[in-house]
């Protein structure tokens, strides 16, 4: 009689878990370790043509010297001031994108200022090449 | 006296494990979905500021250039003519990852140049340049 009515037990039970729910904890284990939740932030930055910089037609000009000074349309300004050049520049020329000619000395924190303050400006394509 | 069997069966199982399984489950498949294997540079560089700048779903292969010229890739330093075999090796393992260069703001725009040229011509096409202190979106 107890003999029957362990096996009765077991039938009625169904499957066992404890093997299965040992797998899905490790994996558990292993997805959570494994996680990370940081986001880069970034910028997109085309890199256009080859390290010559050639010009392309249809673009505003952004121009940054071995020092870091910047100059639109080969007039030097501001990094503050680029935005509002930008912004004029782009409301004459809607459809044009913006190329930044950099010396290959300056630094890329300028770089990134310029790329942002254009962001700013309300340009996204924004590409950028080495001047010799 | 079945339902004195009854009650004694239940005595003997001990705790029900249906519902924790189920809330491992949904732990499980939370932690799946999120995850994403960030191929992390090693090295903390001094990023430029940038208002516009936002955050990137996946960008997962992490760059990072030093002041000095050093390109850190991996956990490791690496010379510029290892990046694009690396780039390569990544892009056959995980074809939807993306590119993340951490220049540092004392860094070369020259060395950025460089550093993406090998990217693009490792087979990776979607590159940006990190930057800190964005609104995000």
């Amino acid at each position: 009689m107890r003999l029957r009515r362990h096996f009765h037990n077991d039938e009625s039970s169904g499957i066992d878990l404890a093997p299965m729910l040992d797998f899905v904890l490790n994996l558990l284990i292993f997805f959570i370790i494994t996680a990370v939740f940081t986001k880069e932030l970034a910028i997109q930055v085309q890199r256009s043509g080859a390290a010559g910089g050639k010009k392309e037609s249809g673009s505003i000009m952004i121009a940054i010297s071995s020092e870091g000074e910047i100059s639109v349309d080969n007039r030097v300004v501001d990094v503050r001031a680029v935005r509002a050049n930008v912004e004029r520049l782009h409301a004459l020329k809607p459809d044009y994108g913006v190329m930044v000619i950099t010396n290959q000395n300056a630094q890329n924190g300028v770089l990134v200022m310029v790329a942002d303050q254009v962001r700013q400006g309300g340009v996204e394509n924004i590409s950028f090449a080495l001047s010799n | 006296m079945p339902s004195k069997r009854h009650s004694d069966e239940s005595g003997e199982t001990g705790i029900d494990l249906a519902p924790m399984l189920d809330f491992v489950m949904n732990l499980l498949i939370f932690f799946i979905i999120t995850t994403s294997f960030v191929k992390e540079a090693g090295i903390e560089v001094s990023r430029a500021d940038a208002l516009t700048a936002i955050h990137r779903d996946k960008g997962n292969i992490l760059i990072a250039i030093r002041p000095n010229g050093e390109i850190w890739m991996d956990r490791q330093a690496v010379d510029i003519r290892a990046v694009r075999p690396m780039i390569e090796r990544l892009h056959i393992e995980r074809p939807d990852d993306t590119v993340v260069i951490i220049a540092d703001k004392a860094s070369k725009t020259g060395q950025l140049a460089l550093v993406m040229d090998a990217v693009r011509s490792g087979g990776i096409d979607e590159v940006a340049v990190g930057a800190a202190g964005g609104s995000g979106e």
